[in-house]
């Protein structure tokens, strides 16, 4: 019985139209493909992505060299030193972020007393070599100057929950 | 003994003691801030609430007496609750600044908060703060804020440093820890409130903002300064070392450290640190290999060996040098032939050579002295040479021992002196022959040798003081030893403390001051002590250590004897003066960057490995020397170990056997000779004493390592016409200083203190001597 059933299935193509039958129900619904670059998923406010720094604002820098995030930090990806300031205040003197070891937990910005160490929306980035994803003080500053506005809207959606 | 129940352990603990000293036998924690084991109880901060059976409230365990029966709960629901609101209550003020705060992660206060403080504060008020203090270069005030009132600091002054310098003024609310006005703090164990703090509101000012304790890696060690040998922690971080804290060990320095021995550490990290070998070519500097380096040094030794005769080699090696390396140096040194090998560098009086029964030491153990009832210190700057010895002789003092003090200075010792004699240095072996006479006359003993001495008052009432006592203690100081009549001192001591039926002791001036002895670096019969050395200058000198103009006895020859050398070897761990005298700089490592040894004053040895890697191509000095004896063919220099020197060096289990301070001296009669002229008297301020506290930059900061003065009686001054303040022209030898001169009621008539190891008295002459002090006319001071 079963010999017959597969010989005229052979010249039938009953798969062939099985087959095509889902490829054609899937043309009439809806599309889910983002067709990035030009369309962008939506993202959450809590999204990690690129590490910046932010000020004050009155343009002071944020961070106080508290060493915390560096602590946390899963993948030993923070290297802080630290100095006293002129005016007596604690502030670091380096601050580097390895992005290549780096795995987007947001630990960092969680252990952050002062909200300085954030991580952005942005996720596009890149770099040519390795030491271009090796980010220094002054590029995360350069980082949250450019992006705060964005930063305080996230932190302040977010501020109900935390 | 009693029995009292800690939660459900059964505890045996001796009648009268707390609560809190049974829960610590038991293993149970009980919460606390102002309860320290070495201080008294002040129970202040109500931590250690704990519920007592049959008690109404909770009470407080560390000024709870333990009674027989008692049943104590700490975690019961009563006492948790007690704990808790305590803790809330000391959270009220406390600005929660942990983020900044170098405290933080090591912090009492923190630990605590995350065992019984709430999850957010029901305090909305304004909270107090409290005006940061500059109390001077080692410890931070800056953010008194986060004091609890605790008071251990006041009661550390209070009780061990015996100088109240912190106090708590005003009440409640407005409660604050601060100095006497303008006041900073000067204790030489000031930094120990450092640790005693259980917050971060006294922090080290060095350290500050420097570091997270988490990533400090902690190496012990042991201080390299005074004879006692402190067990050091060496907090490094990068291979840097960051920042010195105390070991404990009961038996040594208790659970302190001096400052010298916290803060020194600066030092390592110096810009003067020497990093790479040089030598002097047609007068210019060049940085070479070590090879080079190494085998200019050896052909050089053997030439001046082979041409003018091996005695013409020196060695001059500090006692703050290891074992290991004492021990090499001296090897190398008889191994090309010469025995001109010494590590007494202040020391001027040589006749005890060759008469010494062993290496002279301690007599006790440094526990013992606790123990003593009557004490004869002879020439100590005690305070400042030997912080923690100082402080045992103060506990003891506090207990009811009596402390007799011969010496030239009557420096404040912070304690109760029983009685003193303070002469001039010449008369300090006659003012003990007088001791000794009345001593044994008190004790009906034969006086030979002292039959003729007069008795003086002082000296009477000494010897009933030490009559009296069951169990003494004559310890010789630093200017005992320096003294040029060093050997009498020691025979008269000898027989003063053998008439009390004890032994008499040396406060070992530095690290290694038995070690060098142990390590054989002192001259035979046939070779020069570092006296003779520096007086008939030799042709080739190999200085370990050493800065001769700062660390010599008599610095002006000291300094001409290197001028006129063919050949200067100066290993140093710096670039000091050598630059001006020295053919080759070999850089060595500092005590934290080499394994070594250490044998304190009580014949104990203490061996410690590095903490660090050495800075630059610097090398262990043991290394250097071993190498040096391959280079200059000398058999047994196959050591691949630091260890395999020490025990060739020394045996280690029998050091007690190799230490004995009698000496084989005679007894001279006791002249009355005057002498002639203005004395003298050196002291070696604390933090002038070796190389790395001299580059230790914040302990140079403080008043003790002020620029010295020219010290004199104020009637003295009066008489030459200056007043205190004034610059006054000092002249010993060939060479004169300007120095400011200062008024000391506490010196004898005839004197004038000026001190040794300080760049501005290097120029001049011997420690002991005349000297000759005039006023500066015709121009303005």
């Amino acid at each position: 019985m079963q010999m017959i059933k597969n010989f005229f299935k052979t010249f039938m193509l009953v798969e062939l139209l099985k087959g095509m039958s889902v490829t054609g129900r899937y043309m009439f619904t809806r599309h889910i493909t983002v067709e990035y670059p030009e369309e962008r998923t939506p993202q959450s406010f809590r999204f990690r992505g690129l590490h910046a720094q932010r000020r004050y604002a009155n343009g002071e820098e944020r961070c106080i060299g508290c060493k915390l995030c560096e602590a946390v930090c899963p993948a030993l990806a923070i290297k802080i030193e630290i100095a006293e300031r002129d005016d007596g205040t604690r502030r670091t003197t380096l601050y580097d972020i390895d992005l290549t070891k780096c795995i987007f937990c947001g630990f960092c910005e969680e252990s952050c007393p002062v909200d300085a160490i954030v991580e952005t929306r942005v996720f596009e980035y890149h770099g040519e070599t390795r030491g271009d994803l090796y980010y220094t003080k002054s590029m995360l500053l350069a980082n949250g100057d450019r992006l705060e506005e964005q930063i305080a809207k996230d932190r302040a959606a977010d501020a109900k929950y935390r | 003994m009693i029995n009292i129940e800690i939660d459900g352990k059964l505890v045996e603990t001796e009648r009268g003691s707390t609560v809190m000293d049974a829960a610590r036998k038991a293993g149970v924690h009980i919460p606390h801030f102002c309860y320290h084991k070495k201080l008294s109880i002040a129970a202040n901060c109500r931590m250690c609430l704990v519920e007592v059976e049959k008690a109404p409230k909770p009470l407080p365990a560390c000024a709870t007496p333990a009674a027989e029966g008692m049943k104590v709960k700490t975690h019961s629901e009563m006492a948790v609750k007690a704990q808790k609101g305590v803790m809330e209550f000391l959270l009220i003020n406390h600005p929660l600044d942990c983020p900044i705060c170098d405290q933080g992660g090591e912090c009492m206060l923190q630990d605590v908060a995350m065992g019984y403080g709430g999850v957010a504060s029901r305090y909305a008020e304004e909270k107090r703060e409290v005006q940061p203090k500059d109390v001077g270069a080692l410890i931070s005030t800056q953010e008194m804020t986060r004091c609890i009132q605790c008071t251990r600091c006041v009661r550390f002054g209070q009780e061990v440093a015996d100088l109240m310098e912190l106090g708590m003024a005003f009440r409640t609310e407005h409660a604050e820890i601060m100095t006497f006005v303008n006041s900073t703090v000067d204790s030489e164990l000031s930094g120990n409130m450092i640790d005693l703090c259980p917050v971060g509101a006294l922090t080290s000012k060095p350290f500050r903002y420097t570091a997270r304790n988490w990533e400090l890696s902690r190496r012990r060690s042991v201080s390299p300064h005074d004879g006692l040998g402190s067990n050091l922690a060496v907090h490094i971080k990068n291979n840097k070392v960051l920042r010195v804290t105390p070991v404990e060990n009961e038996d040594i320095n208790e659970c302190w450290i001096s400052d010298k021995d916290r803060f020194s550490y600066e030092g390592l990290n110096s810009a003067e640190r020497l990093t790479k070998p040089m030598i002097k070519q047609d007068g210019k500097w060049q940085e070479v290999e070590w090879q080079a380096a190494l085998e200019y040094v050896a052909n050089g030794l053997r030439q001046v060996a082979n041409g003018a005769g091996a005695d013409q080699v020196a060695a001059l090696a500090t006692p703050h040098s290891t074992l290991e390396e004492l021990y090499l140096l001296q090897k190398l040194m008889r191994g090309i032939g010469s025995d001109n090998i010494d590590f007494r560098l202040r020391q001027s009086d040589f006749s005890a050579d060759g008469k010494l029964a062993g290496a002279p030491w301690l007599g006790m153990s440094v526990a013992d002295i606790n123990s003593r009832d009557r004490f004869l210190i002879v020439g100590s700057f005690l305070r400042k040479d030997h912080p923690l010895l100082a402080h045992r002789i103060r506990q003891a003092v506090k207990k009811g021992a009596q402390a007799n003090i011969v010496h030239s200075s009557d420096d404040n010792l912070l304690m109760k002196i029983a009685n003193k004699a303070i002469v001039a240095p010449g008369d300090m072996v006659s003012l003990l022959a007088q001791i000794l006479k009345a001593l044994a006359d008190e004790m009906q003993a034969s006086t030979q040798g002292v039959e003729n001495v007069v008795v003086g008052n002082e000296a009477a009432a000494i010897a009933k003081s030490l009559a009296g006592g069951e169990r003494a203690a004559v310890l010789l100081g630093n200017f005992a030893q320096q003294h040029p009549q060093a050997a009498q001192i020691a025979v008269l001591a000898e027989k003063i403390a053998a008439l009390c039926g004890v032994k008499f002791g040396y406060l070992g001036e530095a690290a290694n001051s038995v070690g060098g002895y142990l390590a054989g670096a002192v001259p035979g019969a046939k070779g020069m002590n570092a006296a003779q050395m520096l007086s008939s200058p030799r042709k080739a000198y190999v200085l370990l250590n050493v800065e001769p103009e700062l660390d010599c006895a008599n610095p002006q020859q000291a300094m001409a004897a290197m001028q006129a050398a063919d050949l200067v070897v100066a290993m140093s761990a710096f670039k000091h003066k050598a630059v001006d005298y020295a053919d080759v700089l070999l850089p060595i490592a500092p005590f934290t960057e080499t394994s070594g040894t250490f044998v304190n004053t009580e014949g104990h040895a203490q061996s410690f490995k590095g903490a660090v890697k050495p800075l630059g191509e610097a090398r262990p000095a043991w290394k250097v020397l071993r190498v040096l004896g391959n280079l200059l063919d000398v058999d047994g220099f196959d050591y691949d170990t630091s260890e395999a020197v020490r025990d060739e060096a020394v045996d280690t289990t029998n050091i007690l056997g190799a230490l004995d301070n009698h000496l084989d001296v005679a007894l001279q009669a006791v002249s009355g000779a005057a002498t002639q002229g203005l004395q003298r008297v050196a002291d070696v301020p604390i933090y002038a004493t070796d190389v790395l506290v001299r580059r230790a930059a914040s302990l140079q900061q403080t008043r003790d390592a002020a620029t010295p003065c020219v010290a004199m009686r104020g009637d003295e001054l009066k008489k030459l016409g200056v007043k205190s303040g004034d610059t006054v022209k000092v002249t010993q030898g060939n060479a004169s200083v300007r120095l400011a001169a200062c008024a000391d009621d506490g010196l004898p008539a005839g004197v004038a203190r000026v001190a040794a190891g300080h760049a501005a008295t290097a120029e001049l002459g011997a420690m002991f001597g005349t000297i000759t002090v005039q006023p500066i006319t015709g121009e303005r001071a």
